[in-house]
């Protein structure tokens, strides 16, 4: 039993050792830096200067920003579990890099592990970021429950890099990754209420209702809500999201290859 | 290393059919084959990527199905059009692969071995492609392999570099490294390889030393010359074939006929000019015996034209089996 403590223990090294290499190559990649955190907090400021102090009647009346900060929030976990590992996990299959790593003597677990554990910190980093822009900038609220944010957090994290494994595997070429990729997320979260709250019960409202982005928001969000009775725990919504991560991991299981898919 | 049987499909594509070798602790093994002959399957599935469907395996001691991470910490691997991450140095790269295993070799040893002495602090993607290959050549060494496979190591070489490249591996070989390469290049297999398999539709039609392999030693040599007087050619003392201005007898006794020659230049006062003897390259022995698996050169073609039926590639290959197993 120790020893084998002892090679888990040795392989937790190995990956945290893994991820700072990981964080070093995705911090140097400007372009892939810049559009996963750069966006989401030029939108953030864009939006607050255009009337985040406004108050707005589909959240119940409190300021905009109250919801822009979680939403936000929300994007970047998104956009760092889903569209930029989906787009690098088609790249590094499709260029060898996968193969690679799976012939490397550490434990596939290890390797793979580390590039989803990457994901999880460049959304925990822009998580911070934004509630910290919001909370120095803006005067936002910060949630009284912060086990239902770090629930939200995590659940997203999850279930969203799920879903960016499984559609990596429906891409078999580098150049058209990011397009598919992120033209499937940038719809789905103009639908899903990121740039503007959903009106209960409106077309909108009803079709994102199947989706998993816009219940991801309104998890986030809940914990924000400052409207008296608001609930911080928004389970409904994180079952949804559960529903669709659990879904996505096995497809994501079921379909994944490790060596260069031919078109 | 052992290998008896090996076979493997997808789907109704029968990649190796039946592929068996040995190869000994510090011999350089090279695998020749056309793409798609199977070289690369092979290869895959005695690395433990890929799994086998019939016949046995033993590598270092293991059977690489399993991916043992005992196995999988003394090979040394160099891919064929395999990408490292771009955006990190060539230090930090083997720096980072280094701590993958458990007795590495010194990064700047290796930096210094694979000569990117200069690129050592330069990003992966400002790299040249044959940069880039000595890098895969870099990281396939940084564990102190016992055993090195090379699939292709020096495609896009310059030829300063590929003599280097040479250089690198006789001297793991003669450290007691044992390497399996597969390469197109005949000159790197015959300048390399202790033993030669040739693999034309998965499997193996003629194996053996460079030197030998295909009935090389003992096969017709070619004689070549020129003539500053191209009316001599009709008093020489043989029948001779006229290729241009190039004259070329083929013959079991080339000494005999080296003599006879000789004698006639002398009696006429006629130099042979260019004069080369030359047995079957190994290219030669190569593209015979892997004739009628893909038309890829002008001597295939020409090969594949002689005989008009449409059955010509089968009773190419059959033919070349039979003079390949002789």
């Amino acid at each position: 039993m120790r020893v084998r403590a002892a090679m888990v223990g040795g392989d937790l090294r190995q990956m945290t050792r893994q991820i700072r290499y990981e964080q070093l190559a995705f911090w140097r990649n400007r372009f892939g830096a810049v559009f996963t955190v750069g966006f989401s907090v030029v939108f953030l400021l864009l939006l607050a200067a255009g009337g985040g102090t406004t108050h707005d009647s589909a959240i119940g009346g409190i300021a905009e920003i109250q919801y822009y900060v979680p939403g936000f929030a929300a994007y970047g976990v998104m956009s760092a579990c889903y569209n930029n590992l989906g787009i690098s996990l088609v790249n590094r299959r499709q260029t060898g890099l996968l193969k690679r790593l799976r012939l490397s003597p550490v434990a596939t677990w290890v390797m793979f592990g580390a590039i989803l554990g990457n994901a999880a910190v460049i959304s925990i980093i822009q998580v911070a970021l934004l509630l910290a822009i919001g909370r120095l900038g803006y005067s936002v609220v910060l949630p009284d429950q912060w086990v239902a944010l770090v629930l939200a957090v995590v659940v997203g994290i999850i279930c969203f890099t799920a879903l960016g494994v499984a559609v990596s595997t429906f891409v078999s070429s580098q150049d058209s990754a990011g397009p598919i990729i992120s033209l499937i997320f940038f719809v789905l979260l103009f639908l899903s209420g990121l740039w503007f709250p959903l009106k209960a019960g409106s077309t909108l409202d009803q079709v994102s209702n199947y989706f998993p982005i816009h219940h991801l928001i309104v998890a986030f969000f809940a914990p924000f809500d400052t409207a008296p009775h608001a609930s911080p725990w928004a389970w409904h919504d994180l079952a949804v999201v559960a529903i669709w991560g659990a879904a996505a991991t096995v497809i994501a299981i079921r379909r994944f290859a490790w060596e260069p898919r031919r078109s | 290393m052992q290998v008896e049987h090996l076979a493997k499909s997808y789907g109704g594509v029968r990649a190796v059919r039946d592929v068996s070798f040995e190869v000994h602790r510090g011999e350089v093994f090279a695998l020749l084959g056309p793409n798609g002959a199977g070289k690369t399957t092979t290869v895959e599935i005695l690395e433990g990527f890929r799994q086998r469907d019939r016949g046995a395996v033993t590598v270092l001691g293991f059977d690489p199905a399993g991916r043992p991470r005992e196995l999988r910490d003394r090979l040394g691997i160099v891919l064929q059009e395999c990408a490292v991450e771009p955006n990190l140095t060539v230090h930090e790269v083997l720096t980072r692969n280094a701590g993958y295993y458990r007795d590495p070799r010194p990064v700047d040893e290796v930096i210094e071995l694979v000569g990117l002495q200069e690129k050592a602090t330069s990003r992966v993607a400002r790299l040249s492609g044959g940069q880039q290959r000595r890098l895969d050549v870099g990281l396939g060494i940084i564990g102190r392999p016992e055993l090195i496979f090379l699939d292709e190591p020096t495609t896009g070489f310059d030829p300063g570099a590929r003599r280097g490249a040479w250089e690198l591996v006789r001297s793991l070989a003669h450290d007691g490294s044992t390497v399996i390469l597969t390469t197109h290049y005949m000159d790197e297999a015959e300048a390399l390889a202790d033993q030669v398999a040739v693999v034309s539709s998965g499997r193996i039609v003629a194996q053996g030393p460079p030197s030998s392999i295909g009935g090389r030693d003992v096969a017709e040599a070619h004689i070549r010359f020129a003539l500053d007087d191209p009316a001599l050619a009709g008093t020489l003392p043989l029948a001779v074939q006229a290729h241009g201005g190039v004259y070329e007898v083929t013959t079991d006794d080339e000494l005999g006929v080296l003599r006879a020659l000789l004698d006639w230049s002398r009696d006429h006062d006629a130099p042979l000019v260019g004069l080369t003897v030359t047995r079957l390259t190994l290219e030669d022995v190569y593209l015979r015996l892997t004739a009628g698996h893909e038309v890829g050169s002008d001597e295939q073609r020409q090969h594949l034209t002689a005989s008009t039926a449409s059955t010509a590639s089968t009773a190419s290959t059959d033919e070349a089996r039979r003079e390949g197993t002789s």
